[in-house]
């Protein structure tokens, strides 16, 4: 993605009026199991694409860390939902929500093994076969890691990254998550992937329960995670950054104001 | 393979899919969490899981929610906690069908309403019904004729009994 589009936000039904209310907004994402490859889009996401804004869809149920093949229906999806909206990209994450028939109702973590870099690099080449556009790849962030880790995080991604050329979707408050529960610097994991793969940025806030800071997109965004925005961006400013939110939607004004500081971290103008 | 938690027991390592499958069934199904990984944090996403739930099922089934006030999460994640999702539509169908006559009052007629507008079999997706349907949940009556749903409420001296 070599267009810089500034600052972006994920789009949801919810705040749909508010989306459309952003004046310099050019980037924006939407859930890619929320619209239909053939059908009319949900009301305001049609506007957007119709005033030049890049929408991406973003999967989260394609499970491309799964040991099994990728369901070819749910590529399919993905593909036309991409063609639908004229995305210069698609996303999806390193997860598996599915396992043995069974749903898992959320992104889990793959061990950092040999094996597991083999089936997800298989999953994103088998999508990668179907899509017109680039996929970002996005690392999520876990609760808990796999006894069986062989390599570290840095490592991982980046054997991923240079062995199905995908990008990188960096969401920050992941980082910043996972460095917290573990104990470890947030910014470390800069220095070991490739920055300049980076599509796109995620920002969202969490809350701590039991002791662990768990990445929920409905709290809002710690100044902590700003302050990696503002790292990363004077490493390697990436192309775009978004606010996720994905709940407890608070009045537009606090909307905006965590817009205005993500522009502000990163150096890009406004879009409220 | 370095072997740990990666025996099945006969002597063959586990494949990934199978220990993926493991790790799902512990944090959805109530399975003992797999050899090697960290029980407490284990549970702790199990926990986090739940909650989730609850939220997108609150989403999907505002008055179910709100009748059962500050214990909803609670009450839906005891409910969930040895059940895998089927998507939170169905989750919070089965769950308030489950319920009966405990169902909150507030939540009786969403439930009517969906009952008389979909056909819900309680295995698969909801399909929406051709005919017209009289449904009854929680003290409320729902009508539905030709796709519109009217929500008739008893008198509250009878719906006390």
């Amino acid at each position: 993605m070599s267009t810089e589009y500034g600052v972006g936000i994920g789009w949801r039904p919810e705040i749909a009026g508010f989306v459309a209310d952003l004046p310099g907004l050019r980037f924006a994402e939407v859930v890619a199991e929320s619209v239909h490859p053939h059908g009319d889009l949900p009301p305001g996401l049609d506007e957007l694409t119709g005033r030049g804004v890049a929408v991406v869809p973003h999967g989260i149920r394609l499970s491309l860390g799964g040991a099994e093949p990728v369901e070819p229906a749910r590529v399919q999806h993905l593909a036309g939902v991409a063609r639908r909206l004229g995305a210069p990209l698609v996303s999806e994450h390193i997860a598996f929500v599915r396992a043995g028939g069974v749903e898992a109702g959320h992104l889990l973590p793959v061990p950092r093994s040999r094996e597991a870099v083999d089936a997800v690099v298989a999953n994103v080449r088998r999508t990668q076969a179907e899509l017109d556009v680039p996929i970002a790849l996005e690392p999520i962030a876990a609760v808990f890691d796999w006894p069986d880790d062989e390599m570290d995080e840095g490592a991982f991604l980046t054997e991923i990254l240079d062995r199905t050329g995908a990008l990188l979707l960096l969401d920050v408050a992941n980082v910043y998550a996972n460095a917290r529960n573990r104990g470890t610097a947030p910014a470390a994991l800069l220095d070991r992937v490739p920055l300049e793969r980076v599509a796109y940025v995620h920002v969202a806030g969490g809350a701590e329960h039991d002791g662990i800071y768990h990445d929920t997109h409905t709290d809002a965004v710690p100044e902590a995670v700003l302050a990696l925005v503002a790292e990363l961006s004077a490493r390697h400013r990436p192309p775009a950054l978004m606010l996720e939110r994905d709940g407890d939607y608070p009045p537009a004004a606090a909307l905006r104001a965590e817009l205005d500081a993500i522009a502000q971290a990163s150096g890009y103008p406004a879009v409220t | 393979m370095n072997g740990r938690g990666a025996d099945a027991g006969g002597g063959r390592a586990e494949t990934l899919a199978e220990r993926q499958a493991g790790l799902v069934a512990a944090l959805t199904a109530g399975a003992p969490v797999p050899e090697g990984f960290d029980g407490r944090l284990v549970g702790v996403a199990r926990v986090a899981l739940l909650r989730k739930r609850a939220g997108d099922v609150a989403w999907q089934w505002p008055l179910l929610a709100a009748g059962h006030g500050a214990e909803w999460t609670g009450t839906f994640a005891r409910w969930a906690a040895r059940r895998p999702t089927n998507g939170s539509l169905r989750d919070g169908w089965d769950f308030a069908r489950e319920l009966g006559a405990a169902l909150p009052a507030l939540a009786g007629a969403e439930l009517a309403a969906r009952e008389a507008e979909w056909r819900y079999d309680g295995t698969s997706a909801p399909r929406r019904r051709r005919g017209p349907a009289v449904r009854r949940a929680g003290g409320v009556v729902a009508v539905q004729i030709a796709g519109r749903v009217r929500v008739l409420r008893r008198t509250p001296a009878a719906g006390r009994a």
